[in-house]
C-alpha cells in the first residue's frame, strides 16, 4: 500500500504536502538569519518606542497649578460631537408636535454656509444628548438632523436662506411619536412634505422642545503657504425670527425658557415678544471634528512607519539573499517550480511581519493611550470593530507592504535599489502627505494614488460633509476610504507579484 | 633578474598611492554599468516631483508665504533617495561581492581607500545635483508666478540673481552630496547594502514624521538634529525667523552626520578584519 | 624590493575557534612553494594576514622584509590570488583590470598585457560575471601579474581549471619561479603541486608540520618499490635478494621488490630465465608522503567532528 502511494503521481494531497514542506524550508532559511530575527524583533519594538517620543499635550494649567487636559462632548452613539447651540425650549411629554414659521435667518458678522436655525426636540439640555432638528441653513438649503451625524436634504427645490421673508415664509413641523420623529417643511402651513423619520432609541418620556439657532465660526484664508494655510477667523452667530410657534402636546403649555447648550458664545439668547421669537446661538450641532482638539487613536501607531522600514529590510533581504553566491540555484534545484518557491516566501515573510506588526501595534496603543491621557490628551472614541480594523489593519498593511518589498526584491535583484523603491513608494509620500510638505491637495493625490493609500486603514474619525474643518491627512483624514486605500496598496502588491513571477520564470537562475 | 625590472613605459605619471587611488576609484565608478543611468535617474526623478508641485500649488490669497525657491526644489525629497543607493553602493556593493578584498590588498592603506571613494562620490553627486536643481529651478521658474507664487506677491523671483535663491541651490547641491557622504559612512560601517540603505532612509524621513506628533517643543528640537529637516532649512528663501533652524546652521548639521558616518566607517574599515 | 615572505610566530583566533597557532615558515625566491595542509588547517588566514586584509594577533609577516600595509604600490611587489569570484559581475574582466591598474599608478599598457599572458584575450570585454570558474582563476592570475612583482601568493589557483588549465598552470608558475619571483601556492591537493613545487611547507592545525624540499619528503617516505607477478615467487626473491635487492613475498604469486629499480629487475629475472607477467615500477606518490605527515591532525579532526 505504501509503495503504491509513493508512485503515484503528484494528486492535490501531494501537492500541499510539498507545498508545506517548501514553506517549512523557507521558515527555517528566515529563521537561521539572525540578523532577519533581531530586523523583526526591531520592527516590534521601534513602533513601541516611537510612540514614546510622542509628547503633544492638551489642556491648561489652572492657577493653583493643577492641570486641566481636553475633553468632549460624547454624543448618543459614543461619539465626540459639538454640541453649542442656542436654545427656547419647554418640556414636552409624552407623543406632540412642534410648529414654528421661519420668517428670516441672518448671521452676524457674515452668515456661514452651515449657519443654522429652526425647530429642535431634544432628549435633554445636557450636551450631547439625542436630538432631532428640522432647520433652514445658511446656503444648504432645508435639513432634517439628528444625533448628530444623521443629515438629510430636504427633497426637491427648497427655500433658501436668501429668500426666506416674511412674505415668503418658511414653516417647519416636528412631530414625536413614541422614539421616532418626523420632519415636515411647508411654503404655506397648509401643504407639508415630509423631510424625514428618524428613530432616536431610548427618548425619555419628556422632552426639551424648541427654537434654536446657531452658527460655526467663520474662517476666511488669509495667507497661504506650503505648510498650510492660516486662516483669520472668528465667532459667528446665526439669529433666527419665528412666529406662528405652537406646540401640540397632552399637556398644558408652559412658559418658553432660554438655555446655552454646551458653550454657544457671549452675546446669545431670546427675544420673545407678540408671538416672535428671534433667537441668536452660536456654535454647532454636528459630529465631532479634528479642529476640536481630540487626538484619535491611530495617533497611538504613527511608529508602525519606523516598523514599516525595518520589515522592508528584512523582506527584501530575504529574496535578494537568493541571489548573492548563487543561492537560488540550490533554492531551484530543491524546489524546480518558481512560483511555489515565491509563494512559500510570500507566506513566511508576510506571516512573520504580520506577527511583528501585530506585536508591536497591541503593546503600542493602550501605551501611547496612556502617555496621551497622562498628558491631557482627549482620545476620541471610536467603535471596537473601529479599534479592531485599526490596529489590526495597520499589522496588516505593514505586512503586504514588507511582501510588496519581497516582490520588488525579485523583479530589481538589487538589495538598494529594492529597499529604495519600497520606502521611497510607501513612507515618503506618506510623510509629504501627512507633514504637509506638499500642498494639501497634492499630498490628497500621493495618497489615494501610491502604494501609501493603505495608511488610510488607521483612519478612526468619519469626515462629515456637514462640517467645515481640515480633513487633511495630517490630521488622520485620507482621501480614501479605510478599505479602498486597503485595496489600492493590496493591489500594488499583487501586480509586483505577478510581474516578480514573470520574471522570476522567465530569467535565468 | 632583469625580467623585474619596472617596466617605466607603462607606468603613468600619477606617483602618490591617495592620486592612483583616486584614478582607481574613478575608474571603478566610469565602469560600473549602472552608475550613469542611477545619478541620471536621481536627478530625473527630483525635477519630476518638482514639476508635480510646481504644478499642484497655487496661491489665491493676497498674502502669500509659499516659498518658491522650497517648492520648486521639494524634488530633492524624493531625489535624496536615489543618491542613497548610489553612496550605500559605492562600498556596501563591494562587500556584497567580496570585491573589498580585492581592492583593499591594492590599496592596504583603508582610510585613502574611503577617502578616494569619498571624493569620487562627491564629484559626480555635485554634477548630479547642479543638474537636478538646475532643472528644478528651471521648471520653477516657468510656472510658478503663473499660479500666483512669484515678485507679483512680493515673493523672491527664481533666479540665481537672488542670494536666498542662490543660497538655496548652491544649498541643495551640497545637501545632496552630503546624503551621498552619509550614506558611503554608513555602508562602510554596517557593512551590509540592506541594513545601510534602512537605516540612512529611516534617518531621512523618520525625523520629519517624529517631529509632527513630538509637540510643538520637542518637535522643534527634532527638526534641529535631523539630517534631512536640519539639512533642508538651507532651501528657505523666506520666513527665515520661524525655521527651527538657520539655513547655513541647518546644513551643519547634516554635514555632522556625514562627517559622523565617515569617521566611523573609517574606523570599522581599520579596526576590523576585511 | 628582495623577493621573500616571512611569517613568524602568527597567531590569531576567531571566537573559540583557533585559526593560527604559531605559524613560522618563509619563502624564497627561484622556487614554487607549495603551501599544504588540509581544509581549515590556516593556509588562507595565512595569507590574508600576509597582505594586510586580517590582523595577527600575534607574530609577523613581512614580505620582502616590509609590512605589506606600508608598501606604497602593493602590487608592484606582491600579487596575489585569494578569491577569483572577488569582483563585480557586471563589469568586463578588462574593466576590473583597469581599476586595479590604476590604483598602482600603472596605465592600461600594461592590462593588455597581462590579459594576453594569463590567455584571457577572448573574453576580456565580456562581464566577469559570466565567467566560468576556471576563467576567473585566470583573470585573478593576470591581476596578480599586473604589477610584475617579485613575489606571488595565489591560494587555490587550481580550483575549477579543467586538465588543460592546469597543465598550463603548473607550467606557468614554474616559468615564473624560474624568473627569480618567490612563488606561494597553497592547495589542499597535493597531486597538483607533484611536479611544480620544489619546496613544500606543510601546515595544520594552524601551525607548520613540515618545512621542507619536495626532495627530501619524498626520500623520506617510503622508498621506490617494484612489484613483481611471476609463477615462482621463491625462485625470483633468490635471484633479485642476491643482486642486492629487498624481496618480499607478499602474495601466491607477487613479490615486493625495494633497493633494485625495474629496469634492473627485469635482465636478472630474464638472465635467471624465471618468467614474469608483470613488472611494474610504484613511486612513492606526495600524496602518500603528505598523508603520513599529516594523519594526526586530520584524525584529531574527525575526532573533534566526531564529537
Amino acid at each position: 500500500m505504501s509503495t503504491t502511494t509513493r508512485t503515484r503521481p503528484a494528486t492535490a494531497r501531494g501537492l500541499d504536502d510539498s507545498f508545506r514542506a517548501l514553506v517549512r524550508a523557507e521558515w527555517t532559511k528566515f529563521r537561521t538569519v539572525r540578523g532577519w530575527v533581531i530586523g523583526m524583533l526591531i520592527a516590534a519594538l521601534v513602533t513601541v518606542v516611537i510612540v514614546l517620543l510622542d509628547h503633544s499635550s492638551c489642556g491648561i494649567v489652572t492657577p493653583n497649578g493643577a492641570p486641566v487636559g481636553c475633553s468632549a462632548t460624547i454624543g448618543p452613539a459614543g461619539e465626540a460631537v459639538t454640541d453649542d447651540f442656542y436654545f427656547a425650549a419647554q418640556p414636552l411629554t409624552g407623543n406632540g408636535s412642534l410648529t414654528a414659521r421661519l420668517t428670516a435667518l441672518t448671521g452676524q458678522p457674515s452668515l456661514g454656509s452651515w449657519a443654522k436655525g429652526g425647530i429642535i426636540m431634544k432628549a435633554s439640555t445636557r450636551p450631547g444628548s439625542a436630538y432631532a432638528a428640522i432647520m433652514l441653513t445658511g446656503t444648504q438649503g432645508v435639513r432634517m438632523q439628528y444625533d448628530y451625524t444623521g443629515d438629510i436634504a430636504a427633497p426637491g427645490k427648497t427655500a433658501q436662506a436668501g429668500s426666506v421673508s416674511a412674505a415668503t415664509p418658511l414653516w417647519l413641523r416636528l412631530v414625536r411619536s413614541g422614539d421616532s420623529v418626523t420632519g415636515y417643511e411647508s411654503a404655506d402651513g397648509t401643504a407639508w412634505t415630509t423631510v424625514g423619520t428618524v428613530t432616536l432609541a431610548g427618548l425619555p418620556g419628556t422632552i426639551q422642545a424648541g427654537l434654536f439657532a446657531t452658527s460655526p465660526g467663520t474662517s476666511r484664508i488669509t495667507s497661504e503657504s506650503i505648510t498650510g494655510t492660516s486662516s483669520s477667523g472668528g465667532i459667528a452667530y446665526a439669529t433666527a425670527v419665528l412666529d406662528h410657534v405652537s406646540l401640540a402636546s397632552s399637556q398644558p403649555a408652559g412658559p418658553w425658557r432660554g438655555v446655552a447648550v454646551g458653550r454657544p458664545g457671549p452675546g446669545t439668547g431670546f427675544r420673545h415678544s407678540g408671538g416672535r421669537f428671534a433667537v441668536t446661538g452660536s456654535g454647532d450641532i454636528a459630529p465631532g471634528s479634528p479642529n476640536d482638539g481630540g487626538t484619535p487613536v491611530e495617533r497611538t501607531l504613527f511608529g508602525a512607519v519606523a516598523g514599516l522600514i525595518t520589515l522592508i529590510v528584512v523582506a527584501v533581504m530575504f529574496m535578494t539573499a537568493e541571489y548573492r553566491r548563487g543561492l537560488l540555484r540550490v533554492s531551484l534545484a530543491a524546489s524546480p517550480r518558481r512560483g511555489r518557491l515565491l509563494a512559500a516566501k510570500a507566506l513566511v515573510i508576510g506571516s512573520v511581519s504580520f506577527a511583528a506588526a501585530l506585536a508591536g501595534g497591541l503593546a503600542s496603543v493602550p501605551l501611547g493611550e496612556w502617555l496621551l491621557r497622562s498628558n491631557g490628551n482627549f482620545i476620541l472614541p471610536a467603535s471596537g470593530l473601529t479599534q479592531a480594523r485599526v490596529i489590526v489593519g495597520t499589522a496588516a498593511i505593514l505586512a503586504i507592504a514588507a511582501l510588496f518589498a519581497l516582490a520588488l526584491g525579485a523583479i530589481m535583484r538589487s538589495t538598494a535599489g529594492a529597499i529604495t523603491t519600497a520606502i521611497v513608494t510607501t513612507v515618503l509620500p506618506y510623510l509629504l502627505a501627512t507633514t504637509m510638505v506638499l500642498p494639501a491637495g497634492a499630498g490628497d493625490w500621493l495618497l489615494a494614488l501610491t502604494p501609501a493609500a493603505g495608511f488610510a486603514i488607521q483612519q478612526s474619525q468619519t469626515a462629515y460633509p456637514q462640517v467645515i474643518a481640515s480633513y487633511t491627512p495630517g490630521n488622520g483624514y485620507y482621501p480614501l476610504a479605510p478599505w479602498a486605500g486597503f485595496a489600492v496598496l493590496c493591489g500594488y502588491a499583487i501586480a509586483a507579484f505577478a510581474l516578480a513571477l514573470v520574471l522570476l520564470r522567465r530569467r535565468d537562475a | 633578474m632583469t625580467a623585474l625590472a619596472p617596466r617605466e613605459a607603462s607606468r603613468a605619471r600619477t606617483a602618490s598611492t591617495a592620486g592612483a587611488t583616486l584614478q582607481a576609484e574613478w575608474t571603478k565608478a566610469r565602469t560600473a554599468p549602472g552608475t550613469f543611468w542611477l545619478l541620471l535617474a536621481g536627478a530625473g526623478l527630483t525635477v519630476a516631483l518638482g514639476l508635480l508641485a510646481d504644478a499642484a500649488t497655487r496661491c489665491q490669497a493676497a498674502a502669500c508665504a509659499i516659498d518658491p525657491a522650497k517648492t520648486a526644489l521639494i524634488g530633492v525629497y524624493l531625489g535624496q533617495a536615489v543618491i542613497v543607493i548610489a553612496g550605500v553602493s559605492a562600498i556596501g556593493g563591494e562587500y556584497g561581492n567580496r570585491m573589498i578584498l580585492t581592492t583593499l590588498t591594492a590599496t592596504p592603506r583603508r582610510s585613502i581607500v574611503l577617502l578616494a571613494k569619498a571624493v569620487i562620490l562627491a564629484g559626480l553627486v555635485a554634477v548630479t545635483g547642479v543638474v537636478a536643481v538646475g532643472g528644478s529651478l528651471l521648471a520653477g521658474r516657468l510656472i510658478l508666478p503663473g499660479h500666483g507664487i512669484g515678485p507679483a506677491r512680493g515673493l523672491p523671483p527664481l533666479s540665481l540673481g537672488d542670494d536666498a535663491v542662490l543660497r538655496a541651490a548652491i544649498g541643495t547641491v551640497l545637501y545632496l552630496v552630503l546624503i551621498a557622504l552619509l550614506s558611503l559612512g554608513t555602508a562602510a560601517t554596517t557593512r551590509d547594502t540592506a541594513t545601510a540603505t534602512g537605516t540612512v532612509l529611516a534617518l531621512l524621513y523618520l525625523f520629519p514624521i517624529i517631529a509632527a506628533v513630538a509637540g510643538a517643543q520637542a518637535g522643534r528640537h527634532v527638526q534641529q538634529v535631523g539630517p534631512m529637516t536640519a539639512g533642508l532649512a538651507i532651501q528657505a528663501t523666506i520666513g527665515l525667523r520661524d525655521l527651527p533652524i538657520g539655513p547655513w546652521a541647518g546644513l551643519g548639521v547634516l554635514a555632522a552626520w556625514a562627517a559622523g558616518a565617515l569617521i566611523a566607517g573609517a574606523a570599522s574599515l581599520r579596526s576590523r578584519d576585511a | 624590493m628582495e623577493a621573500t615572505i616571512e611569517c613568524s610566530g602568527l597567531r590569531k583566533r576567531f571566537g573559540p575557534t583557533v585559526a593560527l597557532d604559531g605559524m613560522s615558515f618563509a619563502v624564497r625566491p627561484g622556487q614554487v612553494t607549495g603551501f599544504i595542509g588540509p581544509n581549515g588547517a590556516g593556509k588562507s588566514t595565512t595569507m590574508r594576514v600576509i597582505l594586510g586584509l586580517d590582523a595577527a594577533q600575534a607574530g609577523t609577516a613581512l614580505v620582502g622584509g616590509q609590512r605589506y600595509a606600508s608598501l606604497r604600490f602593493p602590487l608592484r611587489h606582491v600579487g596575489s590570488l585569494l578569491d577569483a569570484s572577488a569582483l563585480q559581475p557586471s563589469r568586463t574582466g578588462r574593466n576590473h583590470l583597469l581599476w586595479l591598474a590604476h590604483s598602482q599608478g600603472l596605465t592600461s599598457r600594461r592590462v593588455d598585457d597581462v590579459i594576453e599572458r594569463a590567455g584571457l584575450s577572448k573574453a576580456a570585454t565580456r562581464r566577469a560575471g559570466g565567467y566560468s570558474l576556471g576563467m576567473r582563476q585566470r583573470l585573478g592570475i593576470a591581476a596578480a601579474l599586473l604589477g610584475d612583482p617579485s613575489v606571488l601568493m595565489l591560494d587555490e589557483p587550481f580550483n575549477g581549471m579543467d586538465p588543460e588549465g592546469i597543465v598550463w598552470m603548473r607550467g606557468f608558475l614554474k616559468s615564473l619561479a624560474a624568473q627569480g619571483r618567490a612563488v606561494l601556492v597553497s592547495s589542499h591537493l597535493t597531486s597538483e603541486l607533484q611536479d611544480t613545487a620544489e619546496h613544500l611547507v606543510i601546515v595544520g592545525r594552524g601551525k607548520v608540520i613540515a618545512d621542507t624540499s619536495t626532495a627530501d619528503l619524498l626520500a623520506a617516505a617510503s622508498g621506490d618499490r617494484v612489484i613483481v607477478r611471476t609463477s615462482a615467487p621463491a625462485e625470483a626473491a633468490g635471484v633479485l635478494s642476491r643482486a642486492g635487492g629487498n624481496a618480499e613475498v607478499t602474495g601466491p604469486d607477487t613479490l615486493t621488490v625495494t633497493g633494485l629499480a625495474a629496469d634492473r629487475v627485469v635482465p636478472l629475472l630474464t638472465a635467471s630465465a624465471i618468467s614474469f607477467s608483470e613488472v611494474s615500477a610504484q613511486r612513492a606518490t606526495l600524496e602518500q608522503a603528505y598523508l603520513d605527515l599529516t594523519r594526526d591532525v586530520t584524525d584529531y579532526r574527525a575526532q573533534e567532528a566526531a564529537r
